[in-house]
């Protein structure tokens, strides 16, 4: 048993750590492991106009992802929690869930068809691409907080506030997302560790001025192979800065419902 | 003043619901709404609040018909059984929070939500998170924050039912000074009859969805309207009789001599009798009325009584007493004989 686990981590630590040393590797060609030391691939991204232009359009689309997710995402969570119809809580759940069952490349097609088209020229655009990566990461934001909105009752507090004499806008304010603060930002870390690492959609409808990182991420391996590495490193990094800090506050969620 | 005109209200896909419900609180009145799980008690608290509106009839607060108001415009405070304290905020923000929201400024709102929390012994915690009170000491918070606000009436919804049993009866006392304080109408709703009736002027029994009976806690006791009243509120010695005869019943344990004033002869009726009334006779005793020899079945020591279950006749007589000899014997004063109608929903 312990050798399987220990072939498990090894399986799957050994191409990060492969990609790793390859990133500081200066050559490496018909060897098992890369030759010399350098830190110039990192320098050659840096400087990489086309790769620069990616990664802050990377950035921008998790932002926008992110708050369309806010503003979009929690009125969506809120409403489904709220309906006092089982049926209709069904339906709601099963659309907002519907993106994770269909394949992205039925996605991707569907984008092409409906916006290549005259009446709504926008494929290859900046919003576009947002706009697929909200539908894409939508579910999990959705998700994640319909959790916690039924985990921590929260149509219980709401309740409470309105005997107290709170408006709508003033249990929003007061009650609602002061209580969800916490999930919201869980659930945006893993949003945007989602969009980071978008490859499969992002290549099929982003412009060539629109490209996010990880479709620019593909010509690298063309390339060096210390250059592949090291851009492959830079997207894992800020994917896993992005999924840890996700998993801490979703932990801080639970612990402080628990508490 | 708290008043359900008529009230009706069904769930929408089920049968339960509330039917025909009229009940009047008047200011400083405490009303306990009792009954089994099911029976529409906390659908009446509900429709009180606001949470429901009412299919038909009109729910009436201080002479102004709010049927169709929302619950934050009835100007209620409300202590519900999970004590909904706002977990991000102190003991203070809480109880101030309903003056927040009525746009009292910071520095009053502080003021008058500690001394809320004085007035329920809480002062000295102000300043503690709901997490860092135990489930009493968040009890006093909520009782603290329905009536910072001097609502119009008080709903207390299964207040007591997540404590232990020594601090249920503080806490018992603590509502029903910080209520009489206040001056205001109060409707209690419980499934703890004994909790009703401690500390209620008037109690409400519920069933099916209908007010069964409401009446003072002793009235209610002793003259409940209906063999499953009877059953529900205290314990009770219910044998199906029939009247014999002017001032004689018969039932299984034997023929009792009691009041029939209303009951012709053969009139099918339930004989009630409380434990406590019950007179336990020593293994010689002679000469009582209603006076029967029996086996003992069950003898429950309870502290301060035992509770004795005597095989007699066909049946059997549960009695409560503070004596601690040996029992051959008991005697059932006549007065202390109840003949009620059968009732089809007992069990």
């Amino acid at each position: 048993m312990l050798l399987v686990t220990v072939f498990y981590l090894i399986f799957l630590a050994a191409p990060i750590l492969l990609l790793l040393m390859g990133s500081f590797g200066e050559t490496w060609s018909n060897t098992l492991l890369p030759q010399g030391f350098t830190g110039r691939w990192y320098a050659d991204i840096a400087a990489d106009p086309s790769f620069r232009r990616a990664f802050i359009t990377s950035l921008q689309v998790v932002a926008a992802t992110c708050a369309l997710n806010v503003i979009v995402g929690l009125p969506l969570a809120y409403a489904i929690h709220s309906a006092a119809n089982r049926g209709v809580r069904f339906a709601a759940r099963l659309a907002a869930l519907m993106p994770v069952a269909a394949p992205e490349l039925v996605l991707a097609f569907g984008f092409i068809l409906v916006f290549s088209s005259d009446t709504l020229p926008w494929l290859g655009s900046f919003w576009l691409l947002v706009a697929a990566h909200l539908v894409l990461t939508l579910p999990y934001s959705v998700t994640t907080l319909l959790a916690d909105m039924e985990q921590m009752r929260l149509a219980d507090y709401e309740g409470v506030a309105a005997s107290l004499g709170a408006s709508f806008s003033q249990r929003a304010r007061d009650i609602i997302v002061p209580l969800l603060g916490a999930s919201l930002t869980s659930s945006l870390l893993t949003v945007a560790a989602l969009s980071i690492g978008e490859f499969q959609i992002s290549n099929l409808i982003s412009g060539f001025l629109s490209r996010p990182y990880p479709v620019v991420l593909l010509q690298a391996f063309y390339g060096a192979t210390g250059f592949a590495c090291a851009a492959t490193v830079v997207l894992l990094v800020l994917a896993t800065v992005a999924s840890i800090a996700s998993s801490l506050t979703a932990r801080a969620t639970a612990g402080g419902r628990t508490a | 003043m708290l008043n359900l005109e008529q009230v009706s209200f069904q769930y929408p896909g089920a049968k339960a619901g509330v039917s025909d419900v009229t009940l009047k609180v008047e200011p400083g009145e405490l009303v306990a709404v009792i009954g089994a799980s099911g029976s529409g008690k906390t659908t009446l608290l509900n429709l009180l609040a606001g949470f429901l509106m009412p299919d038909t009839g009109r729910v009436v607060i201080d002479d102004k018909d709010v049927s169709a108001m929302p619950p934050e415009r009835r100007d209620l405070g409300i202590v519900f059984q999970s004590y909904g304290l706002f977990p991000h905020m102190r003991a203070w923000e809480n109880v101030a929070y309903p003056l927040k929201v009525r746009g009292v400024a910071l520095a009053e709102r502080r003021t008058r939500a500690i001394e809320a929390l004085e007035r329920v012994g809480m002062g000295n915690r102000s300043d503690n998170g709901p997490r860092e009170l135990s489930g009493g000491q968040q009890q006093r918070v909520a009782l603290a924050r329905a009536l910072v606000f001097e609502p119009r009436g008080l709903l207390l919804d299964e207040p007591l039912s997540a404590l232990d049993a020594n601090l249920r009866v503080e806490m018992r006392d603590e509502i029903l000074r910080v209520q009489r304080a206040a001056g205001i109408a109060a409707l209690l709703v419980t499934h703890d009859q004994e909790e009703a009736l401690s500390i209620a002027d008037r109690v409400a029994v519920m069933r099916d969805g209908r007010l069964v009976q409401i009446a003072p806690p002793r009235e209610l006791y002793d003259n409940p309207a209906d063999e499953a009243i009877a059953r529900f509120v205290g314990e009770a010695n219910l044998w199906p009789s029939r009247v014999v005869g002017e001032g004689s019943i018969e039932t299984p344990v034997g023929r009792l001599a009691c009041d029939t004033k209303g009951h012709a002869t053969g009139t099918k009726t339930i004989a009630l009798v409380r434990p406590e009334n019950v007179i336990p006779l020593g293994p010689d005793a002679t000469g009582q009325v209603n006076a029967f020899a029996g086996e003992v079945m069950a003898d429950r020591f309870l502290g301060s009584t035992r509770r004795i279950d005597l095989a007699v006749g066909e049946g059997t007589i549960r009695l409560e007493t503070r004596i601690r000899d040996a029992i051959g014997g008991v005697a059932i004063p006549p007065d202390a004989i109840r003949l009620l109608s059968p009732s089809q929903q007992a069990n």
